[in-house]
């Protein structure tokens, strides 16, 4: 029986080849994320270990969550140069620092940080930085910059720079240019060196340093002491090892790559599903076209588990073959996205790729699982098909479809169920459940759609048929002869298009909702925010422009705000807060469900309607909220607000902000002019102060929201492309079918090339069937991701306004079926180059 | 015989298969003319070259060597355009099996190299096929609703609603129950005798050759002889005595 199974797998080499590929590019993206990012990670752990080992203890702020540390005092420095048993004491001044480039651009600040750090001789190689050319930061006028920033921006030793820092902009000389390790920069990270005065300075810290890093005197116990600094620190600050801190590091790391991993997963879960369809789908043609065979092996005394495991086998041998395949390509895929990951400018340090054998395992395990899977329904048909079938031909005979429209009715319903719970219950992993809640509604509708498959075909050829005369008649009639088939073909299409116009209706109804949103409260003229797409937490824009601004005559008000992380007390969330300086009710309409703006002050604080009524906290209550340097605060609520478009729960005015939290740098700033101004002279008051600062951004309201919008769809288009692989997953789905059909039906074609059907004839009928395949598929996606974009855009609610992106959905389908085309190129022209006599001769 | 009255012949027909060792040589030097208007049969035994004969006259495949004409037209000088299009215009088939589109009914599948032409089917004349078959009722049908008999019916319909010169046929009776088997040939008779229709048919079931007017016998890819008008035991007589 394993004899014959391998014997199917040789015979039908072309065809499985196919499916292979299917399962080949899920299991590369598995494998290859896992390599990715494994070595990412390696690469890391062992640039920081080396760094570390020849640190044996680290001073630093306590900080319970977050990514900031907060400060601690810099006399710590000298009682640690005072303890018994520290050799050398090396601290660190931390910030945030902007590089602007010869043309007065902000460099980097699109996504990863712009770091900034302070240099002191005693730390020379216990830092992960390496000097590549000039000279570290000796003097108060001078900066040391990362590799990438240099070269990208033609930046030498010797040059000038501006910085865009928490007390200004401010020149600086080049001194000399470093590396993260080998690599050219710190995963993309912006880097700026200091001397530790000059750091202070800028990064508004004086009498403070971020963290002071300890070598001990050879033959000192460690442990004693890190027992002795620990007992005389004062509240704020702790002592860990060198290894704690290396382990930190690596958090932040993991933390970096973990969403890369997360998507590339993602993807590569979708392509895996996608997959699934087609190498079903090829199966079933296969066990179809193999009835006589395997009805003779039937006839001969094969048990009917005996041909159900021959097929099974067969499904085996390939998954181990295509997912071996799968790992190896994966690989490739790893180094294609390093050096692509290097070439946009997130550098990597050097080091080989891991293949961990969980990678191996994972490969596996997801290739074989999915094609043994896949392959278990058409084995459970090949076991029945009757020995007789042998003898003669036997069309046999549609299964009922009462119980398939049962079946895929309550399966679409559960997912359905599934989707409608995880987005309107209140529990963890909602996501999760969505998610797969989803999948399960795609398996449901994938078995409805050969009901509505034949007359979906019969309706849509109608037209083709007029226009194309025969050849498009035939082509409906294919399309329509196997429902079955072309549902499943059409399905794996389907998964791609739901999921590309899930994201058309959402990506529109967020764009509407901002747009609305903003329209409704936006009462200012203009506004001040960081250009690029940053981490608010680690980014803004410096202070001092704000006071410049305030500064201008033609200015009446100018509120800013800063962002923050806190958790409302008792919860493990991380939630974000804004703090405001200025009268916001001048520039702002936030529409209140209870309570005023007007206020907010010290010590008090405006919670969102939700979370007011989950906590139970009214006007006049308190709430508790824990902040990142372990504070634990609380707040008197001042008003509760019903206005989604602050995207915060909370909102604190300044001074509570900046007794609490880090950042001195701010998100935004709202402007309004003054009376009688005219708003172009305003405007031009306002671009001739924040000119100096290159990362700020001056719109007004209707330029913001547009950039907004922008900033969304862009998001959105990026998931889409990667969607675009499942795509074309499905669309090989198409081109295996109809290669299959072909060989199916080749005395069909051999027939019709006989009764004077020409080569163009037969090319064009096949063409036009795949595009129904294709157009049904796209039909199919668009109902069923409509259906799950309007429930998501329903279940999240706030700030999105349900839209259906009619246009861009139709192109969507238009494209569906230009995909059907191009699926069957191939497919046709080997349709048409058929030997006559060979497709009409009689086996 | 001249070339008005012949529909199709081939002159010094040669078909060779494979190469050194595995050489089969299919038809050795044949030359043969098919009368119009006539019912011809083709008999032999299994490998006398009739199926290569019938093939290759009807440019379904390539001789090795000689010509091949229908009416006045040599195949080995059209490329596969240009041989689609005669075989649309000037011939008709029926095979054994696999005869019928089944996405098609009876009607359409009729009209087929009409409408692959894309030309409008001769209504008197597609009527009159139809009857002539008796297959009036039966023309909604899908082949998977007729009978072994009917759909061959519909396949003979189909090779004559062209008007073609001459209609090829492949043990049309083949797969047929003999009941079944004798209506389609009376059809086709009839065809002959009403429409004046030119039919070669390769047999190898001297009941089927006994409705030709003449019919033909192969050996080796060669001619052996021919009888004019046999009853079907006087052509298996003649098989048994040329070792057939």
């Amino acid at each position: 029986m394993i004899r014959l199974a391998l014997r199917g797998v040789l015979a039908h080499k072309v065809r499985l080849t196919m499916t292979a590929v299917a399962i080949v590019l899920g299991v590369a993206f598995v494998s290859g994320t896992y390599v990715f990012t494994d070595s990412i990670k390696a690469s890391f752990d062992t640039l920081f270990s080396d760094v570390n080992a020849g640190v044996d203890l680290y001073v630093r702020g306590v900080s319970e969550f977050g990514n900031q540390l907060p400060r601690i005092p810099e006399s710590l420095v000298d009682e640690m140069l005072a303890t018994p048993g520290v050799e050398i004491v090396a601290p660190s001044v931390d910030g945030i620092a902007q590089l602007v480039d010869k043309n007065g651009e902000a460099i980097g600040g699109n996504g990863p940080p712009t770091l900034g750090f302070s240099w002191v001789p005693e730390g020379e190689g216990l830092t992960p930085l390496e000097i590549r050319d000039g000279d570290w930061p000796r003097h108060s006028d001078e900066v040391t910059i990362d590799s990438f920033a240099a070269d990208a921006n033609d930046l030498h030793v010797g040059d000038s720079i501006d910085v865009i820092l928490p007390v200004g902009v401010e020149r600086f000389n080049v001194s000399g240019i470093a590396t993260f390790g080998e690599a050219d920069n710190l995963l993309g990270a912006t880097l700026a060196v200091f001397s530790q005065e000059t750091a202070q300075r800028v990064f508004q810290a004086e009498g403070q340093v971020s963290s002071i890093a300890l070598v001990l005197s050879a033959g000192v116990d460690s442990t004693i002491v890190q027992t002795r600094i620990a007992g005389s620190l004062p509240d704020g600050a702790e002592v860990v090892t060198g290894q704690a801190q290396t382990d930190d590091n690596l958090e932040a790391v993991d933390e970096g790559v973990g969403f890369i991993n997360t998507i590339l997963l993602v993807i590569a879960g979708v392509a895996v599903f996608v997959g699934a369809f087609l190498i079903q789908n090829t199966f079933r043609i296969i066990v179809a076209q193999r009835t006589k065979e395997l009805a003779l092996l039937r006839a001969v005394g094969a048990t009917a588990g005996q041909v159900t495991r021959v097929v099974v086998f067969e499904a085996i041998v390939i998954g181990i073959v295509a997912s071996l395949i799968g790992v190896g390509v994966g690989i490739l895929i790893a180094m294609g996205l390093k050096a692509a990951f290097a070439a946009f400018g997130f550098g990597i340090p050097a080091s080989a790729l891991i293949v961990k054998v969980r990678t191996i395992v994972v490969g596996l395990v997801v290739g074989l699982g999915v094609t043994i899977a896949a392959s278990l329904v058409p084995a459970r048909k090949a076991a029945k098909v009757p020995p007789v079938a042998a003898l003669r031909d036997v069309e046999t005979p549609p299964r009922s479809l009462g119980r398939r429209v049962a079946a895929g009715a309550s399966v679409t319903g559960l997912g359905v169920v599934m989707v409608v719970v995880g987005l309107v219950a209140d529990i963890g992993n909602a996501l999760a459940l969505v998610g797969s809640g989803a999948l399960v509604t795609f398996v449901g509708v994938s078995m409805l759609a050969p009901l509505v498959a034949r007359e979906f075909a019969r309706f849509a050829g109608i037209p083709i048929a007029r226009w194309r005369g025969v050849s498009g008649r035939l082509a409906q009639g294919n399309a329509m002869r196997r429902p079955r088939r072309t549902a499943s073909t059409a399905s794996a299409l389907m998964i791609g298009v739901a999921l590309v116009s899930v994201i058309a209706v959402f990506s529109a109804s967020a764009r509407a909702g901002v747009a609305g949103a903003l329209e409704r409260t936006f009462a200012n003229d203009f506004q001040v925010a960081v250009s690029g797409f940053s981490d608010p937490t680690a980014s803004g824009l410096s202070p001092a422009l704000t006071d410049e601004l305030r500064a201008l005559p033609e200015l009446e008000t100018v509120v800013r705000d800063r962002f923050g992380v806190f958790r409302f007390s008792g919860s493990e969330a991380e939630s974000f807060l804004l703090g405001f300086d200025g009268p916001i009710a001048r520039v702002m309409e936030v529409k209140m469900e209870a309570g005023s703006v007007d206020q907010l002050g010290p010590g008090t604080a405006l919670i969102e309607k939700p979370d007011a009524e989950r906590l139970g906290v009214e006007v006049g209550d308190t709430v508790g909220i824990d902040l990142p340097n372990g504070a634990s605060v609380d707040l008197r609520v001042v008003g509760i607000f019903d206005e989604p478009v602050l995207g915060v729960p909370l909102v604190v005015d300044l001074k509570t902000y900046e007794d609490y939290l880090p950042l001195r740098l701010d998100r935004f700033i709202y402007i309004d002019i003054a009376p009688g101004v005219d708003p172009a002279d305003a405007r031009e008051a306002i671009t001739g102060v924040a000119a100096r600062y290159a990362n700020a951004k001056v719109t007004d309201t209707e330029e913001y929201a547009a950039g907004l919008e922008e900033q969304i769809g862009m998001v959105l288009n990026l998931v889409v492309v990667l969607l675009g692989f499942a795509v074309i997953i499905a669309l090989l789905g198409i081109v295996n079918t109809l290669a299959l059909s072909i060989s199916e039906r080749k005395h069909e074609i051999g027939l019709l090339r006989a009764v004077g059907m020409d080569r163009r004839q037969v090319r064009r009928m096949i063409r036009w069937e795949a595009v129904l395949i294709a157009v049904f598929g796209g039909v199919l996606g668009l109902v069923v991701g409509v259906g799950l974009g309007a429930a998501v855009v329903l279940a999240v609610g706030q700030g999105l306004t349900l839209t259906f992106p009619v246009g861009q959905l139709v192109i969507y389908l238009v494209m569906a079926g230009v995909g059907g085309v191009l699926a069957a190129i191939v497919p046709a022209r080997r349709g048409a180059r058929l030997e006559i006599l060979g497709a009409i001769s009689y086996e | 015989m001249n070339a008005e009255s012949t529909a199709a012949r081939v002159e010094n027909a040669t078909k060779i298969y494979g190469s050194g060792s595995t050489m089969v040589t299919a038809l050795d030097d044949l030359t043969l003319s098919f009368e119009r208007g006539k019912f011809t049969a083709i008999m032999g035994p299994s490998g006398s070259g009739k199926s290569t004969l019938l093939h290759c006259i009807a440019g379904l495949d390539a001789l090795s060597s000689g010509s091949a004409y229908i009416g006045r037209v040599r195949l080995g000088d059209l490329n596969d355009k240009s041989l689609t299009l005669l075989r649309r215009e000037s011939v008709g088939f029926i095979f054994q099996a696999f005869n019928l589109i089944p996405t098609l009914d009876a009607a359409e599948n009729i009209t087929l190299p009409v409408d692959i032409a894309g030309g409008e089917a001769d209504k008197a004349w597609f009527d009159e096929v139809v009857a002539t078959m008796g297959l009036g009722d039966r023309l909604t049908h899908r082949p998977a609703e007729l009978s072994g008999g009917q759909q061959q019916r519909v396949a003979a319909a189909r090779a004559l609603v062209s008007r073609p010169e001459i209609v090829f046929a492949d043990e049309p009776s083949g797969n047929l129950d003999s009941k079944a088997g004798a209506e389609l040939l009376g059809f086709m008779r009839h065809a002959v005798d009403e429409f004046g229709q030119t039919i070669v048919m390769v047999t190898h079931d001297p009941n089927a050759a006994a409705y030709a007017d003449r019919v033909v016998f192969l050996g080796d890819g060669r001619y052996v002889n021919e009888l004019a008008d046999p009853t079907a035991t006087q052509i298996f007589e003649h098989l048994k005595s040329i070792g057939g």
